[in-house]
């Protein structure tokens, strides 16, 4: 009742318009910054997310870059590796070890002849994205098991089979081929039976167990001087981090390019987060300098109003609350249009997203809304300090 | 609750006080609780300023105004609007009303400070009495200023108050309307045990006085 008889006497000083488009700006400011921040999280649960684990992404196998200088010197030195595991991208670093023997496989059907010289490269297996119970040597075990990179199968079944005039192959029927894999060196030969156990993307070598790598470097190798790696595996949580692709560049290193495509779109997410929150942070210092002045302007246009009601009693506690619930609703209001209008956004891209095989949350982020409260804190903290600033200013004046 | 004047001397009145001859200037005085004073005020004496004073509308003074143990000069504004509602009403001489309001409007909006003291139905009876019921409605800068000055003492009526401070109450209207509204705040005064203050140019009989001081 009371209220009602205030909200006759305090009225709106600068007009509806003005107050419709001081709400239309503050909405669209609230959208940009909660944007920002729903983007800024899309991407992270694009890169952290368990559905999107981009085995390709997160894996490196980093060289030298090749070069008419230093062919025949592309090892890694020991300085080198230190500085790269110090890198902060550098989440652990694996070194791939060579053989230093000749190496052949040979098929043991004749229904199926092949033979080929081949080399080996082993890898610590906390690199290895090929998860299988097979991954396992020792001196007394039955066959070698090694993993084939994936193109070679592709290369294989799509272009060499036709020219040779032979059978595809599946991975399962690749897998059960057993083989037989001779070693020379230092004088000698070793045979011993081998099979695939697997097919990887991540690393473009012909892998065999760490142990057996060990092994037979020792036994078969001419050279008893360990050699520094001239190829290590770094793991990392965001090949897309444009600090790695740069630091990279700089030691003269090369990866597969493919990998770091995400490079060049953390940059884009960046800028277009980076301009759609400024610009959204300008527009929301602005519509609440507006917001105050429309405090203000209410408040000295109803000075005498203002007054007499204290005069009769009442106190400027109260005024001062009947004047942010005249004043903070609308700003709840706007905070709930950013925040349907940002979730409808997701939606939609989640869903476009889908037929583009990447799947992220069509519901927006803890984030977001964390941020919707914050900015709605921040307007209401700035609401009461100029209501109560104003009609104090104005009790002092009188 | 017993109201003190304790040397009391508004700024503005600095070098007239100096002759003396004032009861009420620069002079300690008390007042009892339900006492009814009459002041006596010859323009330019400060009838308004004292009013002010005594309402804190106004600072500007030296000396001290005390409300049984509330020293007015020391409320703060939660302390000044509590006063305000339940201990001090006021008429003031220039009214003070809302004009874009309506005469019930601006009764109301006394009446919900303290909602559980005076009914709306009390409105009512009290504009009948006065004989402005037929104006309630009506937008107070269309009624005239004898219909204002008895809906300001409505308004007044409203709240519970120890103290009651009139300036000038009746000073737009005719005598039977002047013993109606001196009747209903005569009333007012005794169901509260309350006290009044009224100011005035010249000697009246509007109300048994216990104490007529000369400003």
């Amino acid at each position: 009742m009371l209220d009602q008889l205030l909200k006759k006497l305090i009225r709106n000083a600068a007009g509806q318009t003005k107050f419709v488009l001081a709400v239309i700006g503050l909405s669209t400011a609230l959208i940009l910054i909660l944007s920002a921040v729903q983007l800024q999280s899309n991407y992270y649960e694009l890169l952290n997310g368990k559905n999107n684990q981009d085995s390709i992404a997160n894996f490196l196998v980093v060289n030298k870059s090749l070069t008419d200088q230093n062919v025949g010197s592309s090892s890694l030195s020991e300085k080198q590796l230190t500085d790269l595991k110090k890198q902060t991208f550098t989440e652990s670093i694996g070194t791939l070890t060579v053989s230093r023997y000749k190496a052949s496989i040979q098929s043991n059907s004749q229904l199926f002849p092949f033979y080929t010289d081949i080399a080996f490269e082993s890898v610590p297996e906390e690199f290895i994205d090929v998860n299988t119970k097979e991954w396992h040597w020792d001196e007394q075990a039955l066959f070698l098991p090694i993993i084939v990179p994936n193109q070679f199968l592709d290369f294989y079944n799509f272009q060499y089979s036709f020219s040779q005039n032979l059978p595809q192959l599946t991975p399962q029927v690749v897998k059960m081929v057993s083989f037989k894999v001779t070693i020379q060196g230092n004088g000698q030969s070793y045979h011993l039976n081998g099979r695939v156990v697997g097919f990887s993307n991540r690393i473009s070598s012909m892998l065999v167990p760490q142990n057996f790598m060990g092994w037979a470097n020792y036994k078969f190798s001419s050279t008893s001087t360990l050699r520094q790696p001239s190829r290590v595996i770094i793991k990392t949580k965001d090949a897309g981090n444009p600090e790695l692709n740069n630091y990279l560049k700089k030691a003269g290193l090369i990866t597969d390019a493919d990998k770091t495509r995400f490079s060049r779109y953390r940059q884009v997410v960046d800028f277009v987060v980076n301009i759609s929150g400024i610009t959204g942070l300008l527009m929301f210092t602005f519509a609440l300098l507006i917001f105050s002045l429309f405090i203000q302007l209410t408040i000295a246009s109803c000075k005498e109003e203002i007054e007499l009601l204290i005069l009769i009693g009442n106190s400027p506690k109260n005024i001062g609350r009947f004047l942010m619930k005249r004043f903070f609703p609308p700003n709840v209001f706007i905070i709930l249009i950013g925040l349907i209008s940002v979730t409808i956004a997701q939606y939609f891209l989640a869903n476009y997203l889908i037929s583009k095989q990447v799947i992220l949350s069509p519901y927006i982020s803890l984030y977001t809304i964390l941020a919707a409260i914050l900015v709605l804190i921040v307007i209401a903290v700035m609401n009461y300090i100029t209501i109560q600033k104003y009609l104090r200013l104005q009790q002092r004046t009188k | 609750m017993k109201l003190t004047l304790d040397q009391l001397v508004p700024y503005s009145l600095k070098d007239k006080i100096k002759n003396g001859g004032s009861d009420i200037w620069n002079q300690l005085v008390s007042f009892d609780q339900g006492d009814f004073i009459k002041i006596e005020a010859p323009s330019g004496t400060g009838k308004t300023t004292l009013t002010h004073l005594l309402y804190k509308v106004r600072t500007d003074y030296t000396g001290r105004i005390t409300y049984g143990n509330t020293v007015l000069g020391l409320c703060d504004e939660d302390g000044l609007a509590d006063v305000r509602q339940s201990h001090l009403s006021i008429v003031f001489q220039d009214l003070r009303l809302f004009p874009d309001l309506s005469a019930r409007e601006n009764i109301e909006i006394k009446r919900l400070l303290t909602p559980q003291f005076s009914s709306k139905e009390l409105v009512d009876e009290m504009a009948e009495r006065l004989r402005v019921s037929d104006i309630l409605d009506q937008q107070m800068r269309f009624c005239s200023f004898g219909e204002q000055q008895r809906i300001t003492i409505i308004r007044a009526l409203m709240q519970p108050f120890d103290w009651l401070i009139l300036d000038e109450p009746f000073s737009h209207l005719d005598l039977g309307n002047v013993q109606l509204a001196a009747t209903l705040i005569n009333e007012a005064c005794l169901q509260r045990n309350a006290g009044l203050i009224i100011m005035g140019l010249n000697k009246d009989q509007y109300f048994n006085y216990h104490r007529e001081l000369v400003l």
